[in-house]
């Protein structure tokens, strides 16, 4: 670029004398080039960044999108070569046996159940919990909060064997065996109703509302609580749907505790009841697909409404401790 | 405070003179309003403390207990007390070391992926601002199903005759599949890219919080300097992500240790053993009710490294806070 500069007879011509400009010019033509050289570069770059971007996405999301195939057709047509992406014949009859030969509906309306239940009982506990750690003064305090954190991390497998022993020991008792034992709803919800993480973000967030509300309220007459439902409550309730959201996302995706605690197909939920449509053995892909795919469209339906919330809450999990 | 401790004089009327009370009527004025603030605390803790304690406190001990003993768990196998038989086996028992094995070289392989892949994308992310928000929800969507339905997901993917990988693997390379869940060392490395796949979007989105948190000036001025990329980034971005990075290693540790879902849904432990990871390992003799001391034992020790874990990380999280004020 810089020969051109001077060998140009434009320039050259009109050249006011060669030593002092010739650097100069030059030095210019040279900052122009590399100037527009890193642009090209972090063009490229740029482009370069979205496409790795796009293919982690695509990677992502694409699973999803294999099922849709073979929850359409019959299982056999799967395994023709060369593979036949759309299938000729699409059925819905893996629907049809989904919904008359399993317990599909069953596993939905028990998912619902044991999540939604888990999630009222969470954040009932825990708020009040939280309300109590961050405004009451009560001896023993600072050691009962350390105590129930300590447990924040206990893994279910670790307590598994106990917890089942437990929940199996009050089934023999007169009368609350009727409703806590394997295989009832209680017996699913109650030790799933346990983690304390709840209570410390509620703490930490209750203990962020300025003192001189209370003080007003107190003033007023007003008990401990009404404070809490009446002041207390409306203040928080972003925090409560964090927290709900967090919690029954976990609770309808667990699946070790509800895989020993009902075994009946009666109590059994929807994580444990498809994974028992994989046979040992033989699978019937198409179910399968069928069944999978029903679960997660209503879910990512939800999601993309209320996505800033989600992320909100999984982020909670991790960052507020 | 002192305002309404000591009112001002003119507000004090002439008969006013300081409460007396005698040691016993203070005393029990004390006692009273010491059980009134207990009970009023009861009041809100005890649904909490009910739940917690019976299905999570007293397994927890119960657990302990148990470890020293074997069966219990059905009927017709009563619960018998065997002292340390248990533990002295749990270092013996080559089962249980292949799982404690299989599940370390998965914890560590998983972490090293997922972390530095997320680092990757975070920055990325953190350039390219454009569309960002996409990206983000689009990498967070695998966490939305239940680990179960993920897996079953890439039960599809990795299918020996119509998955997407082989048919790939057919056509672009040639020759015949590959079996990712039926060889060894596949199937574990199959269960470590299903992991990392349903993390990933998580992790970019905590490191993306980290990296926003990078003060901007302080880029702007090293780049005044004259640093170049790497060095800002080894200068600058890696020193105020390094509390983030080793807390979020440890929470990483905690909960990759407990892998089960998967493993239980696309190997069931196979082949021979190949995947048999800790929680699969205790499950299973749980509940197939084989030698279930094994089990108990093995359970409370998962407690105890998770305990320590956690407590290393608050450890950390301490400090950092320390380094914030």
């Amino acid at each position: 670029m810089a020969r051109d500069v001077t060998t140009d007879p434009a320039t050259l011509e009109e050249a006011p004398p060669p030593e002092a400009t010739d650097d100069a010019t030059a030095m210019a033509a040279r900052l122009a080039e590399a100037g527009r050289a890193k642009r090209l570069n972090e063009r490229t770059r740029m482009i370069l960044a979205y496409v790795v971007l796009t293919l982690f996405v695509v990677i992502a999301i694409g699973p999803a999108f294999y099922l849709i195939s073979p929850a359409f057709r019959d299982s056999v047509s799967l395994f023709t070569y060369p593979p036949e992406w759309i299938p000729s014949e699409p059925t819905l009859d893996n629907y049809r046996f989904l919904f008359s030969s399993t317990s599909y509906v069953r596993w939905a309306i028990n998912t619902l159940i044991f999540a939604g239940s888990t999630t009222l009982l969470t954040l009932a506990t825990n708020t009040m919990a939280g309300y109590a750690f961050a405004r009451l003064r009560f001896p023993g305090r600072n050691l009962l909060f350390f105590v129930i954190l300590a447990t924040l991390m206990v893994p279910v497998a670790a307590v598994l064997a106990p917890t089942y022993l437990t929940v199996n020991t009050i089934g023999d008792w007169p009368i609350i065996g009727n409703w806590i034992d394997i295989d009832t709803y209680l017996g699913l919800i109650l030790p799933s109703a346990v983690s304390p993480l709840g209570v410390f973000m509620m703490r930490q967030f209750i203990e962020t509302l300025p003192d001189g509300l209370y003080e007003a309220a107190r003033l007023d007459g007003a008990g401990e609580w009404r404070i809490f439902t009446k002041i207390v409550l409306p203040l928080i309730k972003p925090a409560l749907v964090v927290l709900g959201i967090f919690v029954f996302m976990l609770t309808w995706a667990s699946y070790l505790w509800p895989l020993v605690a009902a075994t009946d197909n009666e109590f059994r939920v929807l994580t444990v009841g498809i994974a028992s449509l994989k046979g040992q053995f033989v699978t019937d892909w198409g179910i399968l697909a069928a069944a999978s795919l029903l679960t997660i469209v209503p879910v990512t339906i939800v999601f993309l409404f209320f996505q800033k919330w989600f992320v909100q809450a999984s982020m909670a999990g991790a960052l507020k401790q | 405070m002192t305002a309404v401790d000591a009112p001002a004089p003119e507000a004090v009327p002439d008969d006013w003179r300081a409460p007396t009370l005698s040691d016993a009527e203070y005393r029990w004025r004390a006692r009273r309003y010491r059980f009134r603030t207990v009970r009023r605390a009861a009041g809100f803790l005890s649904p909490y403390l009910i739940v917690w304690g019976v299905f999570l406190a007293i397994p927890a001990v119960w657990g302990i207990f148990l470890s020293f003993n074997q069966g219990g768990l059905i009927k017709g196998d009563p619960r018998v007390f065997v002292g340390f038989d248990n533990w002295t086996r749990t270092v013996s028992d080559s089962e249980l070391r292949t799982a404690v094995k299989n599940t370390s070289i998965y914890v560590l392989i998983a972490i090293a992926v997922v972390f530095t892949l997320a680092i990757f994308l975070a920055s990325l992310l953190n350039h390219y601002k454009k569309g960002s928000n996409f990206y983000k929800v689009a990498l967070y969507f695998p966490l939305l199903a239940p680990p179960i339905l993920g897996a079953l997901m890439w039960f599809f993917m990795v299918n020996f005759d119509f998955g997407i990988l082989n048919l790939i693997k057919r056509t672009v390379i040639g020759g015949d599949g590959i079996r990712f869940l039926g060889d060894n060392p596949h199937a574990l490395l199959t269960i470590v890219a299903v992991e990392v796949w349903r993390g990933l979007g998580f992790w970019v989105l905590f490191y993306l919080a980290g990296l926003q948190s990078v003060p901007e000036e302080l880029q702007a001025a090293a780049k005044v300097d004259g640093a170049g990329k790497w060095r800002r980034f080894r200068r600058i971005t890696v020193p105020t992500l390094r509390p983030l990075l080793l807390f979020a290693l440890v929470i990483a540790v905690i909960f990759n240790f407990q892998l089960f879902d998967s493993v239980q849904v696309l190997t069931d432990g196979g082949p021979r053993l190949g995947t048999a990871t800790v929680v699969w390992f205790i499950h299973k003799r749980l509940f197939k009710f084989q030698d279930t001391g094994l089990a108990y034992a093995s359970s409370i020790g998962l407690l105890v490294v998770v305990l320590v874990l956690t407590a290393l990380s608050f450890w950390l999280l301490g400090k950092r806070r320390q380094r914030e004020a």
